[in-house]
């Protein structure tokens, strides 16, 4: 067997492993506040966050991606093929390391920014500096401020306006359901918008934004009225939580698609050097841009989804008292802040992480007095790995780089 | 190698759980109280050290809870209210276990003493004039706990209720003591009794004292 077998062999292996820690690092961002407002058991989340993943992966997500995530380093570095392979290998194992040190430290990161350094350290030490789309990098380095803070103030301002709206009603039942058009629609108009902007899927119907615009409304007026329909048969006692009852079974809906496009879009993450390996092997060349076989994007999201099975168990340990207070009220407030920031960040052309506007979400609900006990402390300790991650994967990937090139 | 999920780091176990915890020991601690308070104006009561022990076992027990909460507060610990609130009311809540730890070991200090038969009614009066504010306390934190969960209204005048409840209810317990301490000068009795019969009016009538504290500390925290 030549040599490019074993390479081959290796990077599914690396390629895998990074899968694995964007389920076990980012299973929390789909479900966590669902699973904590016990929208949802642990096991359910664990098992319709696999499924959503893969199918998302494979049905949804990019069947051509671009070689290099998010254009951080120009595509003259990948002539040498030699080199490119070297170098996808080595961007693959560094992401991966890092986000593996950041879940042992229980500490949120950015799976997309991981890779974006990697793939600046293999640049860097195969083009040099001058390789590097500053700007882009910029607009990475930007994205660590925008995104946490629009989702605070969104989160901050839906919770208030649950608050005044419903909880302190007489009748929050009533009023919750009398509302809930107007709350699912609101969700629905944001997914619907970012899967027509943000999911590979949604971008190749290649919708115009006013057109998008006009059917995500005329869409979430449906669902809107519909749901309200659902909701007042599935919900028949009155119960004194039955506000939460309602956001209960909305929450269940954002979250799953948070799961799907999660699936959809963090998947190249793994697969995206992934598949420059096996281009490279198979043909001897890449260009800006490869095709991704649906075999390589169910693999990845098997993989996610075996993270994600792996972290589920530790979720069952801490989840009993710890997050009592995040009711679905607030974990609405998260999802859809979280939901939101990604979609207009990303149509901004930031590169945002949903993790980042997913503790946001939290900040703002916190802020707005909504959580019992946020411990804020920890929110420094995760904007440093935030700061962190790009440069250390960078060095990660630079060292490997040259212990590869001194192997093969 | 135990699994971390990341996402959860940012949430904590909640200081109103350990409030509520607390303030329930405070109830079981009111109940050994009031037997170990019959018992010692009943004749010829034999449990009343055994109740005293009680007390002192439940007092222990909701000290390791008070520290546990006290230590489990990180600097930047965002909560709905500031910590120093959440310390002051613990603070109070605690004192009035402590107000009926030290009645008994007050009681205990004078062997076999007893109260003149003049005074048993009115002690005993003042005894369920202070178990009333306690068994409020506990509905204090879990009003307070919707409260901060809907902000509605409705629910801040329940809180609020409670919290006048609290007041009237010290207020009468004081007025019992009041009885007391003058009646004890009228008795006859020599003035080492009459100190010790003073002295444990004013002990009793403490845990109200500090039952209604933990009202106004609940009180401001409700403060929009």
């Amino acid at each position: 067997m030549p040599q490019e077998y074993y390479v081959l062999i290796i990077g599914y292996v690396f390629g895998f492993y990074m899968a694995w820690n964007i389920g076990a690092n980012d299973v929390a961002n789909s479900m966590a506040s669902a699973v904590g407002a016990k929208a949802i058991t642990i096991r359910q989340a664990v098992f319709v966050a696999g499924i959503l993943n893969i199918v998302g992966a494979a049905f949804i997500g990019s069947h051509v991606t671009n070689t290099i995530r998010k254009g951080i380093v120009s595509t003259e570095v990948l002539t040498d093929p030699h080199l490119a392979l070297i170098g996808a290998l080595s961007a693959l194992l560094a992401a991966a390391l890092w986000v593996s040190f950041a879940t042992w430290k229980s500490l949120p990161v950015s799976t997309t920014h991981s890779i974006v350094g990697a793939m600046i350290g293999f640049g860097i030490m195969a083009g040099g500096f001058s390789v590097i789309n500053w700007t882009k990098l910029a607009a990475v380095v930007m994205s660590w401020v925008i995104s946490p803070v629009f989702s605070i103030v969104i989160a901050f301002l839906m919770f208030k306006l649950i608050v005044l709206t419903i909880l302190s009603k007489k009748d929050s039942f009533a009023g919750a359901l009398k509302l809930s058009p107007f709350f699912i629609g609101m969700a629905i108009f944001i997914v619907i918008l970012s899967f027509l902007f943000k999911t590979p899927l949604g971008k190749k119907l290649s919708i115009g934004t006013p057109v998008a615009i006009v059917v995500a409304m005329v869409l979430a007026l449906i669902f809107g009225f519909a749901g309200k329909c659902l909701l007042k048969r599935l919900i028949k006692n009155k119960k004194s939580n039955g506000a939460e009852e309602i956001f209960r079974r909305i929450q269940i809906g954002t979250s799953c698609y948070v799961a799907l496009a999660q699936g959809a879009n963090d998947v190249a993450n793994a697969i995206g050097p992934l598949a420059v390996i096996y281009f490279l092997v198979k043909t001897g060349g890449v260009g800006a841009t490869v095709p991704v076989p649906v075999f390589l994007l169910m693999f990845g999201g098997i993989g996610i989804a075996c993270g994600i099975g792996m972290a589920g168990h530790r979720v069952m340990e801490t989840i009993g008292t710890k997050i009592t207070t995040l009711t679905n009220t607030r974990g609405f407030s998260v999802d859809f802040a979280a939901a939101t920031t990604v979609l207009v960040a990303s149509k901004m052309g930031l590169p945002v992480s949903t993790t980042h506007a997913a503790v946001g979400g939290v900040l703002g609900v916190g802020l707005a007095r909504g959580l019992e006990a946020v411990n804020f402390g920890i929110i420094y300790k995760i904007m440093l790995y935030w700061v962190l991650t790009v440069p250390t994967a960078a060095v990660t990937s630079m060292v490997i780089f040259k212990i590869l090139q001194f192997l093969l | 190698m135990v699994m971390r999920v990341p996402f959860f780091k940012m949430f904590m176990t909640s200081p109103f759980e350990g409030l509520q915890e607390h303030a329930k020991k405070v109830m079981e601690c009111a109940w050994a109280f009031q037997q170990a308070m019959e018992c010692y104006f009943a004749n010829k009561c034999k449990t009343f050290e055994e109740f005293r022990q009680e007390v002192t076992r439940i007092e222990s027990q909701a000290d390791a809870i008070k520290r546990r909460i006290r230590g489990h507060i990180p600097k930047r610990t965002m909560m709905p209210i500031s910590n120093f609130l959440v310390f002051r009311y613990l603070r109070e809540q605690d004192q009035v276990l402590d107000a009926m730890e030290d009645s008994l070991d007050w009681i205990s200090y004078r062997g076999e003493s007893r109260i003149p038969q003049e005074l048993e009614k009115d002690f005993a009066l003042l005894v369920d004039a202070v178990i009333d504010p306690i068994e409020q306390l506990i509905e204090l934190v879990v009003e307070a706990r919707l409260y901060f969960k809907k902000f509605s209204e409705k629910q801040r005048v329940i809180v609020k209720n409670i919290i006048h409840t609290l007041r009237r209810q010290e207020h009468e317990a004081d007025n019992y003591e009041d009885i007391i301490k003058k009646k004890v000068f009228n008795i006859g009795a020599d003035a080492v009794t009459i100190f010790h019969l003073v002295r444990l009016a004013e002990t009793i009538g403490s845990i109200a004292d500090h039952a209604q504290n933990a009202g106004d500390m609940m009180r401001a925290m409700l403060a929009k």
